[in-house]
């Protein structure tokens, strides 16, 4: 299985991301159990549930678009075109359940271009990486802004956006569980990484 | 009947139909069921189990946190005793890699946890994993079975904590568990993300789970399962 494919020059690097994030991620923990919020929660309320959840909608939206381009366009091979058919699927089904929970409140989907992301496989992989892995910080973000219906509403599909963010970071060679506590960050800090990929998150 | 021995799957583990007995039994006579039933260190387990959904608080809080720690303490124990015995060293470099990685994880968990519970921490229970821990291949698909346990554990109760706050950890712990268990899968060969959703459990279901594999015991275990496992 490809899990042993990538023994080799990125043997190193994982160690080193494991010792660099198990002490950031525990410190980081602490924090968040003690009330530090990296999200900056305001008032918890149904209406700003929705917003959250038209903010996860949006994201779903996007990853959605991203895998089926990639996979229309037929550039991916092995384990990697898997990972774009099965991911792309599982975010299609995530679109459709935020759909149907936030009924006439859910946002339209948007245009996405996608043209540069999707072109080659490294593109591809290095775009999928960000978007799932910073797609996790957020939703750990949101956690303290929504109410327990919220919570419970999402928690279902935000372990599984982790279970893909670690399989294409196993994909790229890096640790798929870098540190011992996922670090939170906010919607704009989600907007800044995409764009850096060369992703745009909706309005 | 199924060997938890060779086959530690959650279906394995669930050998009984605990699982599938639990989620019949949920409703208004868990608690009586649990307490029933309880034994040893099981007992507190049940015991943190039996909280009425409607008592939410900072009571309920401390209780959720404390069955997450002694869950914390079951998984980081048994890739401690997995380290101790060479089991982990005995496998080749990528999973040596994986198991250290979420042997440590977990050990950061049980620390964050007894940090942020203080005095309301639990002690450490006792366990005796049934020489999982001493084969390669029985100790890797027991943790495939715990993690994706843990997942469902912490997304059944990251909603059922008060503090918001509390909510935002359980994700971040709920995400890293999740990672786990897709790299577990990996390792194993299995699918790293078979459902869209991953379907949480209950206290109760949990619970059941955890104590049809025996893992929790009342007291130390005096000696290695080795010698009657080889010669028996």
């Amino acid at each position: 299985m490809s899990a042993v494919a990538h023994l080799g020059p990125g043997r190193r690097s994982r160690r080193e991301l494991l010792a660099a994030g198990l002490v950031g991620g525990s410190a980081l923990a602490s924090g968040l159990f003690r009330g530090g919020d990296p999200a900056a929660a305001g008032g918890r309320s149904p209406a700003q549930d929705e917003r959250i959840l038209n903010f996860a909608l949006g994201l779903e939206y996007l990853q959605a678009a991203f895998y089926a381009e990639a996979d229309a366009r037929g550039g991916l091979a092995g384990e990697l075109a898997t990972f774009a058919r099965v991911v792309g699927e599982q975010e299609r089904r995530h679109v459709a359940f935020l759909r149907e929970r936030l009924g006439a409140a859910a946002r339209a989907e948007p245009g996405f271009d996608l043209a540069d992301v999707t072109a080659d496989a490294d593109s591809f992989r290095e775009a999928a990486l960000v978007l799932e892995h910073q797609g996790v910080a957020a939703y750990v973000g949101q956690g303290a802004n929504l109410s327990v219906a919220g919570v419970a509403a999402i928690a279902p599909l935000v372990s599984v956006e982790a279970r893909h963010a670690a399989w294409i970071l196993d994909l790229a060679g890096e640790n798929p569980a870098p540190a011992a506590a996922d670090p939170a960050t906010t919607v704009d800090g989600l907007r800044a990484a995409l764009a850096e990929a060369g992703l745009e998150l909706p309005e | 009947m199924p060997d938890p021995h060779r086959d530690p799957t959650l279906e394995h583990i669930d050998a009984d139909g605990a699982i599938g007995e639990a989620l019949d039994g949920i409703g208004p006579t868990r608690a009586g069921f649990l307490r029933t039933t309880a034994l040893g260190s099981a007992a507190l387990l049940a015991g943190l189990a039996d909280v009425a959904p409607a008592a939410r608080g900072p009571k309920q809080d401390t209780a959720i946190l404390n069955y997450a720690l002694v869950f914390e303490h079951l998984q980081a124990g048994f890739y401690t005793e997995a380290e101790s015995l060479g089991t982990i060293k005995s496998m080749d470099a990528e999973r040596e890699l994986w198991a250290r990685t979420l042997g440590a994880h977990e050990r950061a968990h049980v620390k964050i946890l007894k940090e942020v519970l203080g005095r309301r921490a639990v002690a450490r229970p006792f366990f005796d994993y049934r020489g999982v821990t001493e084969d390669p291949d029985g100790f890797t698909r027991t943790a495939v079975a715990m993690e994706d346990l843990t997942v469902a554990l912490l997304a059944g109760q990251a909603p059922r904590v008060s503090k918001p706050e509390l909510r935002s950890a359980f994700f971040s712990l709920l995400t890293v568990e999740a990672r786990h268990a897709a790299w577990a899968r990996r390792i194993v060969g299995a699918e790293p993300v078979a459902e869209a959703f991953d379907e949480p459990k209950t206290l109760a279901e949990v619970d059941r789970v955890v104590r049809s594999t025996r893992f929790l015991v009342s007291r130390p275990r005096r000696e290695s399962r080795r010698s009657p496992r080889f010669t028996g």
